[in-house]
């Protein structure tokens, strides 16, 4: 059977049951070729249901507009533990969800015109292939190894290998085209606070002008408030009006956790976030200055 | 007159501002180069503080708080050092020379050696020149 009628058959069973409220899900957007988000509140509406490639979007997100009412929820492996990381942030009540996991074959960026089949570089080295927590799963899981942690991407760390200056520059051209849609913000499931910092008027952490230092503040801060708690969905990437890399940004991030932390976000909701917790007589080798 | 570099300097309240005070109280001189800024704690210095420091023309910041172990509020040199290692990382990535972020531990007797900290961070940071990763300040 194939994924898109699975996940109809299941939103048709949990819509007529009266199981939840709505399904979130996939369906083909208006250009007839990309995938876009879908409410669904009616069993009759099922059929619009859909997944495929173009299947890009983080619907985890979406959870935090909808904590109310019982939902069902299709998500990737890469968003199952966004589920997972908003659980165990306590964003979400685990029982009024219902996760539709999918077995990921890898998405592609936005089309256009022609369907393209060229995975994303991230789904490329992905090995994540079944989602880390369901209720339903759809599609065959796949064998899996020992979850190895995968070397940085090689962008990154053609970056590490720059001078300061040259780094500096590439994130100075980045971060300049940066229109501070904070469509990031909104895209991502982690970046959840009822306040953000951009908006804070006192004291004015980040101005409203558009300009070199303000956009530079966004994206620090924005990357380190996400540091451990990135899942690396693509969800922010995606949304970026003018392609600004923050994944590589995330990316770094993430891989530096996983080595001084031996840690992966989201893998388990009950799991400490390495910046909540410590070790008392740890040696971390970066930041403290070697006086000892 | 030869450059002179601008540091921000947070201190903890109970053991780094104290050493400050220290060496004040005997007469040792350092830099003035360093403008400091009393925190209650490490632990209380939101990333947000170095930031909006280099983004405000700062060509280097200095975290000073007490030894691990000697934290008043027990524990909060501990999360500050996890973050400043990710922190730290974050902005050479960006392209900030990690020279010009320390993070050190001052207890309230070392007056001493918060001079010659200070000095030898000052020189640090007079060798790289002015900070010119977050761009447009002057």
């Amino acid at each position: 059977m194939d994924l898109s009628q699975a996940i109809r058959d299941k939103a048709r069973e949990l819509l007529e049951t009266g199981a939840v409220k709505c399904v979130i899900g996939y369906e083909t957007g208006t250009d007839g070729i990309n995938a876009r988000p879908a409410f669904i509140y009616e069993a009759a509406e099922v059929d619009r249901l859909i997944f495929d490639e173009t299947c890009g979007h983080n619907l985890a997100t979406y959870l935090l507009h909808h904590r109310a009412e019982n939902i069902a929820v299709v998500v990737k492996p890469c968003d199952s533990r966004a589920i997972n990381l908003l659980h165990g942030e306590h964003q979400i009540e685990r029982d009024k969800v219902y996760i539709i996991g999918v077995v990921c074959p890898g998405v592609v960026g936005r089309q256009w015109g022609v369907k393209g089949r060229q995975l994303l570089p991230a789904c490329q080295a992905c090995t994540d292939r079944n989602p880390v927590v369901y209720d339903y799963l759809v599609g065959e899981p796949v064998a899996e190894g020992a979850p190895a942690p995968a070397p940085p991407l090689p962008e990154v760390e053609d970056l590490e290998r720059m001078p300061p200056e040259e780094r500096c520059q590439f994130w100075r051209r980045e971060f300049e085209r940066c229109i501070r849609c904070y469509a990031c913000r909104q895209a991502c499931p982690g970046c959840q606070c009822t306040e953000c910092f951009v908006e804070r008027l006192e004291p004015e952490w980040v101005g409203i002008r558009i300009d070199a230092p303000q956009n530079w503040m966004w994206h620090t801060i924005r990357a380190f408030h996400l540091a451990g708690r990135c899942i690396e969905c693509q969800a922010c990437r995606r949304a970026c009006p003018v392609d600004i890399r923050l994944d590589l940004l995330n990316h770094k991030l993430a891989w530096e956790v996983a080595q001084l932390f031996n840690f992966r976000p989201g893998m388990t909701a009950e799991a400490l976030f390495p910046l909540a917790t410590f070790v008392r007589d740890e040696k971390l080798g970066v930041g403290e200055w070697a006086s000892s | 007159m030869s450059y002179q570099p601008r540091i921000i300097g947070f201190l903890c309240n109970w053991c780094s501002y104290a050493g400050a005070d220290m060496a004040g109280t005997s007469r040792m001189s350092y830099p003035p180069n360093i403008r400091i800024i009393r925190v209650p704690c490490t632990g209380r210095l939101d990333p947000l503080f170095v930031a909006k420091a280099f983004q405000e023309g700062a060509d280097g910041v200095l975290v000073a708080g007490c030894h691990p172990g000697d934290c008043h509020y027990a524990e909060g040199n501990y999360h500050a050092r996890r973050r400043y290692a990710l922190l730290h990382l974050l902005l050479e990535f960006l392209g900030i020379e990690p020279e010009r972020i320390r993070l050190e531990w001052v207890s309230a007797s070392e007056g001493k050696r918060f001079t010659q900290l200070v000095t030898d961070f000052t020189e640090q940071v007079a060798r790289l020149g002015p900070c010119q990763a977050v761009g447009g300040q002057s």
